[in-house]
């Protein structure tokens, strides 16, 4: 049996998909069309949020957030190392230095090592929903407003993900998506969407990602161009009508694993469930022993795994040139040994996933 | 009669053949840097006689990024023209330098001979903009720039086959920025751009810094950003590069009629000199007008959606304030800010409609 990572020729073959689409050629407006508005609104109320801001990818969301907060060369911004590159490489790109807290057993910010690195230049705490599971908000926002420090919610890998019912991307200034085709929600190439609640904002990264554009003739500053295809926002309002499907068999995927998963306990870590968080699966993540062999194995019985990610992004080459080094970040070091992604997503049958786990316990019980 | 600025939906009549090509990138999955985008490179760079192409998310990123890879950053100055559309400043400010204007020419192009006076020991580039599609003298700014040291990052956004002796813009310099937005001349159906180069060091850093400056999945060697061309845009891109040659040939064909039209009323309207060893690709039909005002009503009374390019000059726009110009710096940009006015002259017209523009702007200087 064969196990795909994912199966995206299988999610974009609806001839529902493309009747949306051609839509789009009764008014040909590609740049900020009425699709872009109609897809803002919509995932603004996915989010419990006021409004959402359509634009080029997640990396431009965080650095458009990050901008719009005033943050420039100088400051600090204070976020996790087991990221993808883009979280850290959009506060480089501001002029901020990066500042690692390293994580929990839950992959995501650890909050009570987060007073120990802030410091007099800090501005903003960027905490990673990873793996689709949020970050422990109530107490990373407690330090923030203590502190007086912004909170932007990197949520590229979690929408629709809650907390007691709050959705991420509405606890802090701005929550930063990504629609990028790996996505829960997706569209047909990089795009991305902002949320926030506050009308200042919203005005200003409105600006931000047109040229900084009050209209066709007038510049109020200087801008970016980073605004979401109007194809792209109706390829990704297509998807989200079936947020909650796709939210639900990626659960249900989990819990699986989960259970076939349960007795492996000396060979395998199951990251810790359940409380009220709601956790939506973009990446099902365990810990193993023997790691590199049990990847062997796996592709030879024709399961694709990924790992998310190998080298933390302290230990990457231009972070090493400002000092970070091995045993800085304990923890996030000791998973990235360890980590392993299975295939989790919404076109797996059940068949699939004991077949997954069946390969998995024969390599460690042979 | 209509004549219409915007031709979109008349090119995108039959997008069904566009749509397969886009069906080819759905069965592969490959949204991401896919195949389509390299055989759009290879294309593009071949139309042009250049080495090699880099496909980015716009014109915009493509200049950022030109800059970015040059080493731009605080504390240097880019010299370039302030009667441009915003982005070509707006990139200069998101590299972090400040932009240094130079007037231009009566054909809307920085002028050669006071390029040398505005270089300091600031200075880190020097980017001309073929504006309209106005080829930019760069047979005079390449020796000068040369004898400086100082490297040439051409805006040829709205320029694509543009010449000059045959040479096309965008060659000239370390690399060429185009822009395949929706209006252009080669256009996609969403934002897009492409760089042109020669040098294979420029086309490697490039290439790090639109994708996260990643080496493979797993390692970064530089901080960089997220600004990819999409695989569906580069689809489309492919399929209309087959028409360039006939869409450049019947602008300059409108362009050619409308000159020698227009002449005929000096008094009124003047027309840039049009010089042999120039290949102007009309992205923009630019001439100025006495009583531009009233003419653009006029005109727009009549059905016909002429258009200024623009009203303000950068330098006087809020967003340039501290950069410190005042009205009168560029005396050339602010009398033609003036009395331009931009005529449509896309390959979807037919001869009656540009004879139906010329009746009526006889009839209102009659």
């Amino acid at each position: 049996m064969q196990v795909k990572y994912l199966d995206l020729p299988r999610q974009f073959q609806d001839s529902e998909l493309h009747r949306a689409i051609a839509r789009i050629f009764t008014h040909c407006q590609f740049v900020l069309g009425p699709e872009v508005a109609e897809f803002e609104a919509q995932f603004a109320q996915v989010c419990n949020t006021r409004w959402a801001v359509g634009v080029n990818s997640a990396t431009d969301a965080l650095f458009l957030a990050l901008k719009a907060l005033g943050v420039g060369p100088g400051d600090e911004v204070i976020t996790v190392s087991n990221t993808f590159i883009a979280t850290v490489g959009s506060i480089v790109a501001t002029g901020a230095r990066p500042r690692f807290v390293d994580v929990g057993s839950d992959y995501n910010m650890n909050p009570n090592l987060l007073e120990g690195v802030i410091t007099p230049r800090t501005r903003v705490i960027l905490p990673v929903h990873l793996t689709g599971k949020p970050a422990p908000m109530p107490e990373i926002l407690e330090v923030a407003r203590k502190h007086h420090l912004f909170v932007v919610e990197d949520a590229a890998q979690a929408v629709g993900a809650a907390i007691n019912g709050q959705t991420v991307g509405s606890f802090g200034e701005v929550g930063c998506f990504s629609l990028h085709p790996l996505k829960n929600v997706n569209a047909a190439g990089d795009g991305g969407v902002m949320t926030t609640d506050s009308e200042e904002m919203v005005n200003l990264l409105r600006q931000l990602r047109n040229h900084g554009l009050k209209n066709r003739d007038k510049i109020d500053f200087f801008g970016y161009n980073s605004r979401l295809d109007t194809i792209q926002a109706r390829v990704a309002t297509y998807h989200l009508q079936f947020l909650e499907e796709v939210t639900r068999r990626r659960q249900k995927n989990a819990e699986l694993y989960d259970r076939l998963l349960a007795d492996l306990y000396d060979e395998v870590v199951i990251p810790p469930r359940g409380g009220d968080v709601k956790q939506v699966f973009h990446t099902y993540v365990i810990q193993v022993e023997r790691r590199e062999q049990l990847i062997e194995h796996l592709t030879q019985h024709l399961v694709e795994t990924k790992i998310h990610y190998p080298i933390p992004i302290h230990l990457q080459a231009p972070c090493r040139e400002w000092g970070w080094k091995p045993g800085d970040l304990p923890e996030t070091e000791r998973q990235a040994q360890r980590i392993l992604t299975m295939p989790i997503h919404q076109f797996l049958t059940e068949a699939q996933i004991h077949y997954v786990a069946e390969t998995i316990r024969n390599f460690y019980r042979r | 009669m209509k004549v219409k600025f915007s031709y979109l939906q008349e090119q995108f009549k039959d997008y069904q053949v566009y749509l397969e090509r886009i069906a080819e990138v759905v069965k592969a999955g490959d949204y991401t840097l896919g195949k389509a985008v390299s055989d759009f490179e290879q294309r593009f760079a071949t139309l042009l006689g250049a080495k090699y192409g880099v496909g980015v998310n716009s014109g915009t990123d493509a200049l950022i990024l030109s800059l970015k890879a040059i080493g731009v950053g605080p504390g240097d100055e880019v010299i370039t023209t302030p009667n441009t559309f915003i982005a070509t400043v707006g990139a200069i400010v998101a590299a972090g330098a400040r932009p240094v204007f130079v007037d231009c020419t009566e054909e809307y192009v920085i002028d050669p001979d006071l390029i040398e006076s505005a270089i300091t020991s600031h200075t880190k580039a020097i980017m001309p903009v073929h504006y309209a599609g106005v080829p930019a003298d760069m047979d005079k700014i390449m020796p000068m720039a040369h004898r400086h040291g100082l490297p040439v990052i051409e805006d040829s956004c709205q320029a694509i086959q543009g010449a000059l002796n045959g040479k096309c813009t965008g060659t000239f310099g370390l690399t060429g920025a185009f822009s395949l937005h929706p209006l252009k001349n080669l256009n996609v159906w969403g934002d897009s751009g492409i760089i042109v180069t020669d040098s294979e060091q420029m086309r490697d850093r490039l290439r790090l810094l639109r994708n996260h400056g990643l080496q493979n999945r797993d390692e970064v060697v530089i901080f960089g950003y997220n600004s990819r061309l999409d695989t569906v845009q580069a689809a489309v891109g492919n399929q209309l590069i087959q028409e360039i040659d006939w869409i450049t040939a019947t602008r300059i064909k409108w362009a050619n009629k409308l000159d020698q039209a227009l002449r005929e009323l000096p008094d009124a309207i003047t027309v840039p000199e049009r010089r042999p060893h120039k290949r102007y690709v009309h992205h923009l039909y630019m001439v100025q007008a006495k009583d531009r005002d009233q003419l653009l009503a006029f005109l727009q009374d009549r059905g016909i959606e002429a258009k200024v390019h623009y009203p303000i000059p950068l330098h006087l726009q809020r967003a340039a304030y501290r950069l410190g110009y005042k009205e009168g710096d560029f005396p050339v940009a602010e009398s033609q800010a003036r009395s331009i006015i931009t005529l449509p002259v896309h390959q979807h017209l037919e001869e009656p409609h540009i004879d139906y523009m010329v009746d009526n702007i006889r009839e209102f200087y009659q």
